[in-house]
């Protein structure tokens, strides 16, 4: 009931911080409109990075406690994640498009890296769909999400150093917004989008953990009744040959 | 500090057994080798003939190389016991696991600096680099190189190796871990190679370094886990 | 395609994609739900 309350307040954040991105906040005196793709592209960043540092820590918990409520955690940062990577690499696309005139940008270093992370969940999903046992998949998983979730520092920093020795002309930088020096509405904007999607997080968050635990407890009871008819039909198979006799 | 020295006992030995069934079964490493070289000659193909564009591509496609067979190695490494069921016998042996890692991530190391280092006069001869006084640095490189591939490799094969579809799933997690270490190392190679006229070698080495260190704490760690399962 | 159609493309794919993915999620939740029914076991204890 509280998640349902959740959803809706979400909701309306949502609605409430787009219509401020899209109409009532100013457009940017350089980039225009684009900039207002900004508040959902970073916003989206944001939670995708905060998604899957819960899948790392569930898992390391998973490690350390054993306790597969930790792994269904992890699962849903991991899904959610996905989802929100993929936004996020999407706004910046979209953004990149008319503002670089480019949709891709090699030496922007957030762009790249969260491509990795793409590649690093998906590959996380995967592992998991292929690993039936649940202790060894949580345990699988866990360590994949431990060695990407610190291979991402490795990764910005590389593309950092990547682009710095490179002698190219500098590039916009997405996350102007972000600049001390931008207007304050730009600023507020951001935060309010950032909040909002952070409700829609944490809301989606609680749904795809609860279906994590149900679908769980519906593999554990397939699994019990797999075993007791396989010794059913053996009891079956020596309670025929007695009335025979 | 008796632990230590049973610990490192035991990676020793385990390096040493993958090191004898590698020379023994000298097919199954020389054809690794044999498919890196491959993959160098067919890049010329698709990028070639202009031997300049060739030269500039060079470093990468070094690496590029080195990463395919370093797959196919780490898999192999690990092959043996999956198939004999040996893994589950040794998490039954009450031994480190960080040993056992280590003596994995040893013969991945060994295995891939042999790899790369036989790739590097292919490399020369094939894209027209005179190596000439960088062979150090290069060694040096490539050395990092394989002790941060096999570091990752020796527990993503761990891993992936009894799974299904394990052919693509240790690619499939392998190459985004590994991106940074790519790009650092070829970044090296080419400072390597043309002197190093920005001074940026150091860095790169840097990194590769962090990353070595960062991915072995991690996958000696973590290796336990995934035996016991 | 002017700014505008960019920034109409990057709302659109991504608040429409957080409304399909709470839809999908609910679907299969009430699915979930209605199989755990079935099999006679407790539904979603406490998070």
């Amino acid at each position: 009931m509280k998640t349902r309350v959740l959803g809706f307040v979400a909701l309306i954040a949502v609605i409430g911080a787009s219509v401020n991105g899209l109409f009532v906040v100013p457009a940017d005196l350089n980039q225009g409109d684009a900039q207002r793709i900004m508040y959902v592209h970073v916003a989206s960043a944001w939670i995708a990075y905060a998604s899957f540092g819960v899948t790392a820590l569930a898992g390391l918990g998973y490690l350390i406690w054993r306790d597969l409520r930790l792994d269904a955690l992890a699962l849903a940062g991991a899904e959610v994640g996905v989802i929100f990577t993929a936004f996020a690499i999407w706004g910046g696309m979209m953004w990149g498009r008319p503002v670089w005139g480019v949709y891709w940008q090699w030496e922007d270093p957030r762009l790249t890296t969260t491509a990795l992370l793409l590649a690093l969940y998906i590959g996380y999903l995967l592992l998991r769909r292929l690993t039936d046992d649940p202790a060894r998949r949580a345990a699988r998983a866990a360590v994949v999400g431990l060695i990407a979730a610190v291979d991402i520092p490795i990764v910005h920093f590389s593309v950092i150093w990547w682009r710095g020795l490179h002698q190219g002309p500098t590039f916009g930088d997405p996350a102007k917004v972000l600049n001390p020096s931008a207007p304050l509405q730009f600023v507020l904007a951001l935060l309010a989008m950032l909040a909002a999607f952070t409700l829609v997080w944490v809301y989606l968050l609680i749904r795809r953990y609860q279906l994590a635990r149900i679908e769980w407890r519906l593999e554990e009871a397939a699994r019990r009744g797999r075993i007791a008819a396989a010794r059913g039909s053996a009891l079956g198979a020596a309670s025929v040959e007695e009335p025979a006799r | 500090m008796n632990d230590l020295r049973r610990g490192l006992a035991v990676a020793i030995a385990i390096a040493r057994k993958d090191a004898i069934s590698e020379l023994r079964g000298r097919q199954a490493a020389g054809s690794t080798i044999f498919f890196a070289a491959l993959v160098l000659l067919l890049f010329g193909f698709a990028l070639g003939p202009d031997s300049q564009r060739l030269a500039v591509a060079a470093p990468g496609l070094l690496w590029l190389a080195i990463v395919f067979g370093g797959l196919l190695t780490m898999a192999r490494l690990h092959q043996l016991e999956a198939d004999d069921g040996a893994f589950e016998q040794l998490a039954l042996y009450p031994v480190d696991r960080r040993a056992i890692y280590a003596g994995k991530a040893l013969a991945g190391a060994a295995a891939m600096l042999v790899l790369g280092g036989l790739l590097l006069p292919v490399v020369a001869i094939l894209y027209g680099i005179p190596l000439g006084a960088a062979w150090l640095p290069l060694l040096v490189a490539v050395a990092l190189g394989a002790i941060g591939f096999a570091a990752v490799g020796t527990a993503y094969a761990g891993l992936t190796v009894r799974m299904r579809a394990r052919e693509v799933m240790l690619p499939l997690l392998m190459l985004p871990i590994v991106a940074p270490l790519l790009l650092a190392a070829v970044k090296a190679t080419v400072a390597s190679l043309s002197g190093d006229p920005l001074g940026e070698l150091g860095s790169w080495l840097q990194l590769l370094v962090a990353f070595d260190v960062i991915m072995l704490v991690v996958g000696a760690g973590t290796y336990g886990f995934l035996l016991e399962d | 395609m002017t700014a505008v159609g960019f920034v109409i493309a990057a709302y659109g794919v991504i608040l429409g994609g957080i409304c399909l993915y709470v839809a999908y999620l609910l679907r299969r939740l009430g699915i979930a739900r209605d199989a755990s029914r079935r099999v006679g076991g407790d539904l979603d204890e406490a998070p």
